[in-house]
């Protein structure tokens, strides 16, 4: 995938995610996010300073775009960034690295993908939920909150993967 | 040359470090509630950070530590016994004593305080293991220092009495009229008494204790002493008080707290 492709489907899924958070807000149980994913499958030779520069700036346009509270999803989506080589190290394998290659579900299998994206999105999920409850809520809401919200969030992520990162073998 | 391996890892762990610090301070400026569990956070990690500190130095000086509370010690229980006997001499043996009913007590050690600042606090190493509970007043036999704002395990942050946002509530001698007392803002010894009423006479060198309006410390502890006056805008009085505590001395302190505190804020709803 070229780079400018992937930009332009990183900046129409965060279109989807504003609508997502302005206009799909069910239950205060459920928080739906696809930010993770995004910052996941931020191609590899960005690096981890980019990506998490790329986070921070991609939380902050949320929170500002979206009834949220401002700096809670750079809070949550930096870490996410932070982690993002460690996990697909952990997940994919080193060779990615040295070949400088970014995965994708038909190249890697949707099994390590799917691992890969619901390490990352309870990574952001468990944040979000912990910080924007700032110790007022009670434990079996914020569990319940973080469970719902890591569940839909995962559904959703995994159908935005093919979007991300396409298989670019011919 | 041998390549560094460890420095892009380093310098990725301050870019999010940075990132992340960046981001809570967004937070805090922006929502109240997460600027309170923000602060607690923070509060707490500085507790923990200078009692460690604090426990190192105490080691050193424990001896002498021991020495001087022995002392002190001494000095109290032969305080004690004088009282009880003029209490026993006037055959009031089973008359209760009224100040400070209702308030649990636990002494506590300043582990650090700011004194340079506008907005000064304090940290005590008691925290909620010891007893100690948000919104505690802390006094010292010389007057109120400041009120417990958040507690760890181990440790307490108390914003002290030489805080801007501070104010007790006074009362001029024993039975005078009450107002709020806050810091001047500029010596370690000073305070301001506001909103007395003209018709209330007073002069240099009475008493200002507190009124026992708050819930957060007893009646009739003995603040300072008057001294000058001034009328602001034709209407109440604004009286400079020095007081008895001097912030720069204070080592050892009171922590109160008022046994029905929850259940009066809860009628107060």
């Amino acid at each position: 995938m070229r780079s400018s492709e992937f930009w332009l489907v990183y900046m129409l899924l965060l279109l989807a995610q504003l609508l997502l958070g302005n206009y799909f807000t069910f239950t205060p149980y459920l928080m739906l996010s696809i930010l993770p994913v995004m910052v996941l499958c931020i191609p590899i030779r960005v690096g981890s300073v980019g990506a998490m520069l790329i986070a921070f700036a991609t939380g902050l346009l949320v929170d500002l775009l979206s009834e949220g509270v401002l700096g809670l999803n750079a809070l949550a989506l930096v870490p996410v960034a932070w982690l993002r080589n460690p996990v697909i190290r952990l997940v994919f394998g080193g060779e990615l690295f040295a070949r400088n290659e970014d995965f994708s579900a038909t190249k890697s299998g949707i099994g390590k993908v799917a691992l890969a994206l619901f390490i990352v999105q309870a990574v952001f999920t468990l944040i979000y939920v912990w910080a924007d409850g700032a110790s007022v809520r009670p434990f079996w809401f914020n569990a319940t909150r973080f469970g719902l919200s890591l569940a839909a969030g995962f559904i959703l992520s995994l159908l935005a993967v093919p979007a991300l990162a396409p298989d670019t073998r011919r | 040359m041998k390549r560094r391996a460890w420095l892009p890892a380093a310098i990725s762990l301050a870019v999010f470090i940075l990132l992340e610090i960046a981001s809570l301070h967004i937070l805090s400026r922006n929502a109240d509630l997460q600027r309170v569990w923000i602060a607690r956070g923070a509060h707490g990690i500085m507790g923990a950070v200078w009692g460690s500190t604090q426990s190192v130095a105490e080691y050193f000086s424990l001896r002498s530590k021991n020495r001087q509370l022995a002392q002190e010690n001494f000095l109290l229980q032969k305080e004690l016994g004088e009282a009880r006997e003029r209490l026993h001499q006037a055959g009031i043996d089973n008359m209760e004593v009224h100040a400070g009913r209702g308030f649990e007590f636990v002494p506590a050690e300043v582990v650090k305080i700011s004194r340079k600042k506008q907005h000064n606090y304090l940290i005590l190493n008691r925290g909620f293991e010891d007893g100690i509970k948000e919104k505690s007043g802390v006094i010292t036999p010389g007057g109120v220092v400041g009120i417990v704002d958040a507690v760890s395990a181990h440790h307490s942050f108390a914003f002290s009495f030489q805080n801007n946002d501070i104010s007790i509530s006074a009362r001029l001698g024993k039975e005078g009229a009450v107002g709020p007392l806050i810091w001047d803002g500029r010596h370690s010894n000073k305070a301001v008494l506001r909103e007395i009423p003209l018709q209330y006479k007073f002069s240099p060198g009475d008493t200002v204790y507190t009124s026992g309006h708050s819930l957060i410390f007893p009646p009739d502890i003995p603040l300072g002493t008057v001294g000058a006056a001034k009328i602001i805008n034709g209407a109440t009085n604004e009286i400079e008080v020095t007081l008895f505590q001097d912030f720069k001395t204070i080592r050892y302190v009171s922590v109160v707290h008022n046994i029905a505190f929850d259940e009066i804020e809860e009628t107060d709803l």
